[in-house]
């Protein structure tokens, strides 16, 4: 059942895609709609999915990748379609969807979870990958705020047409998107970098093992506390904050995902 | 008597070019035009988007060597070489010229495709050629034509729908940049009618804080009481920057008056937020070197007209429908024009007939003796019978001369009248 409903979500998701794809080639209202309401469908279903998991007689962990990663593309939208109607970013389902639907497609791709017998540590392994995948999930729409940014900034700048509708938000509305999500996204992910040394030293006796993994998420921390200085405390501008929340979201995404990959 | 047009506007020369074009004051060019040998009537056009002369003329070549040195000498500077000018201009003539001064005052030739402001700026261009002496019956009559299919294809089609000025165009793109303009603060440099069309459109949008600086105070003033907003001089245009999100100029002058010196103070005062400038002003307003400032959007007339031709791709269909009335109405300009060549066959059939009547009146009556009543009445008589004679043949001619096939019956009708023989030969062939 819960493999079933994450296909369908990323079927979904799939089609969400799809359809905002085809309102900026056809510059079609009625598709971009759809695509918001398909957006919202796969949200649904997938917190359907998430809600099943406390039902289970044995529930699986949250803390292995797939599924946090799973759980960060659901924040994601959530988030997203929270901020949509405020700051009218319809244009952006064409981005965020097939995002979501990555996330989603890779844990159905993925094996079953591990027992959480084995994870330990009580309720903080739970607490630390959902604090931090929500911070994450809001971060990276805080840098994918800033790369519409930038794209629109160079547009603008250059004086090309805007190619297909809907329009994408004003530069102001995504400064302002970067901005909130940034606001409550590094306040997340501090509580997960928290909750996760906390999970650590119940596990080896020290919050800290000087793993790649966690030097690397420090790392990221650290400099999402350059980037929140810069922009609330010094006062940075929309098209440097851009580029700095995209370029942060990259770092955090290689310490994160790249981290356990590649090292 | 022919058509000739020599333009340049939006689409064929740049704005560069068509700044070093602008006409502050068409009166002496045009009545220096109109004192050549090659130029019966003229009427010029000159916008921020065009610069346009059309003429009548009674042989094409040597008027457009005459309009080609009137575009270099007597409208642009003497540093613009006649290839840049011929790279620049276009020329229509006959159908194609009336046909075009249909389609611009149509605004079907414009930047927005439908703005309302060509016809006002046409019908203008027209009276100062009136008030000077250079328009005469022909132009006269092209341009109230003009006039009338414009009326016509506003009525009758939606051309005028969507956004159809500068002013429009240059909201939806502040609605790009910023994300609600209702609190957000506008500069209006200048108090002309596209300031006061912006303006308009401003305050459609919700914008509440609106400025005017112009170089007088009392247009500013009356301009700005009109709208509810505050009027200041040009001094004060450092602080006024400052505080301003959308900037929108348009007046006179030959340099720029938003220069990159007087921005980069302005920015170091609004803590990073953006500026949007509008430069409608021809010559520009804004210095094209305030582009490289990260926060300054500056947009040109030229910007703008590439965006506009977008605009202009939605409402295609009323495109063909505005079209089909413009060629219409060219065809009835036309049939009047053509046919005004029956004039001088049909003046000389009258005076040849008429002349004839009173000489074979004045031998009659001199053989008769007859009292003053009984003459008028013979004098009427003959009148009428040469007035009826007459009235078919002339009214045919005039109908015909309307067709291509026209000049033949003209030419038949000189030939059967002997019109182009000589008065001593008419005479001697009577005796």
């Amino acid at each position: 059942m819960d493999a079933l409903l994450l296909q369908l979500t990323a079927l979904v998701y799939l089609a969400a895609g799809i359809l905002a794809g085809a309102a900026r080639v056809l510059s079609h209202g009625w598709l971009s709609r759809a695509a918001v309401v398909a957006l919202g469908a796969g949200a649904l279903l997938q917190g359907l999915k998430f809600s099943l998991l406390h039902t289970a007689d044995s529930p699986p962990p949250l803390t292995d990748g797939p599924t946090a990663v799973s759980f960060m593309a659901w924040i994601g939208t959530v988030a997203f379609l929270a901020l949509l109607w405020r700051f009218r970013l319809v244009g952006l389902v064409a981005l965020v969807a097939p995002l979501s639907f990555i996330g989603v497609f890779y844990a159905a791709l993925s094996p079953a979870a591990v027992a959480e017998a084995e994870v330990g540590a009580g309720s903080l392994p739970h607490a630390h990958v959902l604090l931090a995948s929500a911070g994450l999930a809001l971060l990276g729409i805080s840098g994918m705020a800033g790369a519409a940014f930038l794209a629109e900034y160079s547009r603008l700048k250059r004086k090309r047409h805007l190619v297909g509708s809907p329009a994408w938000p004003s530069l102001e509305a995504l400064d302002r998107v970067n901005a909130l999500a940034l606001a409550l996204g590094f306040p997340l992910l501090t509580l997960g970098v928290v909750t996760g040394a906390l999970w650590v030293r119940s596990l080896h006796g020290a919050p800290w093992t000087g793993s790649a993994h966690e030097t690397w998420c420090l790392l990221a921390w650290l400099v999402y506390a350059v980037l929140v200085t810069l922009r609330f405390g010094l006062g940075q501008g929309a098209r440097r904050s851009a580029q700095t929340a995209l370029a942060g979201f990259a770092f955090a995404g290689f310490a994160v995902v790249g981290v356990e990959l590649l090292l | 008597m022919k058509l000739l047009l020599m333009g340049m506007n939006h689409r064929s020369a740049p704005l560069e070019i068509r700044e070093r074009m602008a006409v502050d004051d068409p009166v002496p060019p045009l009545r220096k035009l109109v004192s050549s040998d090659e130029i019966d009537e003229a009427v010029l056009i000159s916008t921020c988007n065009r610069v346009e002369v059309v003429v009548l003329t009674r042989e094409i070549e040597s008027a457009r060597h005459r309009l080609r040195s009137f575009f270099r000498r007597d409208l642009g500077d003497a540093s613009l070489g006649e290839r840049e000018l011929d790279g620049c201009c276009y020329v229509h003539r006959e159908s194609e010229a009336m046909r075009h001064v249909l389609r611009v005052a149509s605004a079907l030739d414009s930047m927005v495709v439908g703005e309302p402001q060509i016809l006002g700026q046409a019908k203008e261009a027209y009276r100062t050629a009136v008030e000077c002496g250079a328009s005469g019956p022909i132009l006269d009559r092209l341009f109230q034509r003009a006039f009338a299919t414009a009326k016509r294809i506003r009525t009758d089609t939606r051309i005028a729908e969507g956004p159809t000025s500068v002013a429009r165009v240059g909201v939806g793109l502040a609605r790009q940049i910023f994300e609600d303009l209702s609190g957000k603060r506008a500069l209006m440099i200048g108090a002309g009618e596209m300031i006061e069309l912006a303006l308009t459109a401003l305050r459609k949008e919700g914008l509440e804080s609106v400025c005017v600086a112009n170089r007088t105070a009392e247009r500013a003033a009356e301009l700005a009481g009109r709208f509810d907003a505050s009027a200041h001089g040009l001094d004060e245009l450092p602080a006024l920057l400052s505080d301003a999100d959308v900037v929108l100029t348009s007046i006179g002058g030959s340099r720029p008056i938003l220069t990159r010196e007087l921005m980069q103070q302005a920015l170091s005062a609004r803590r990073s937020r953006p500026i949007f400038v509008i430069d409608i002003g021809v010559p520009r307003n804004a210095d094209p070197a305030i582009d490289a400032l990260e926060e300054v959007f500056r947009y040109d007339i030229d910007d703008l007209a590439s965006l506009a031709s977008a605009n202009a791709e939605g409402r295609r269909q009323e495109l063909v429908l505005a079209e089909a009335i413009v060629s219409e109405e060219q065809q009835r300009f036309e049939g009047w024009f053509v046919a005004l060549r029956a004039v001088p066959t049909i003046r000389h059939l009258r005076s040849r007939v008429e002349e004839i009547r009173n000489r074979e009146l004045e031998r009659g009556l001199a053989r008769l003796d007859l009292d003053d009543r009984s003459r008028e009445g013979v004098e009427a008589l003959t009148r009428s019978i040469v007035n009826k004679i007459l009235h078919a043949p002339l009214s045919r001619l005039r109908r015909e001369a309307e067709r291509e096939e026209g000049m033949a019956y003209l030419e038949l009708a000189r030939m059967l009248f002997g019109l182009d023989d000589d008065e001593t030969s008419d005479e001697s062939s009577e005796r």
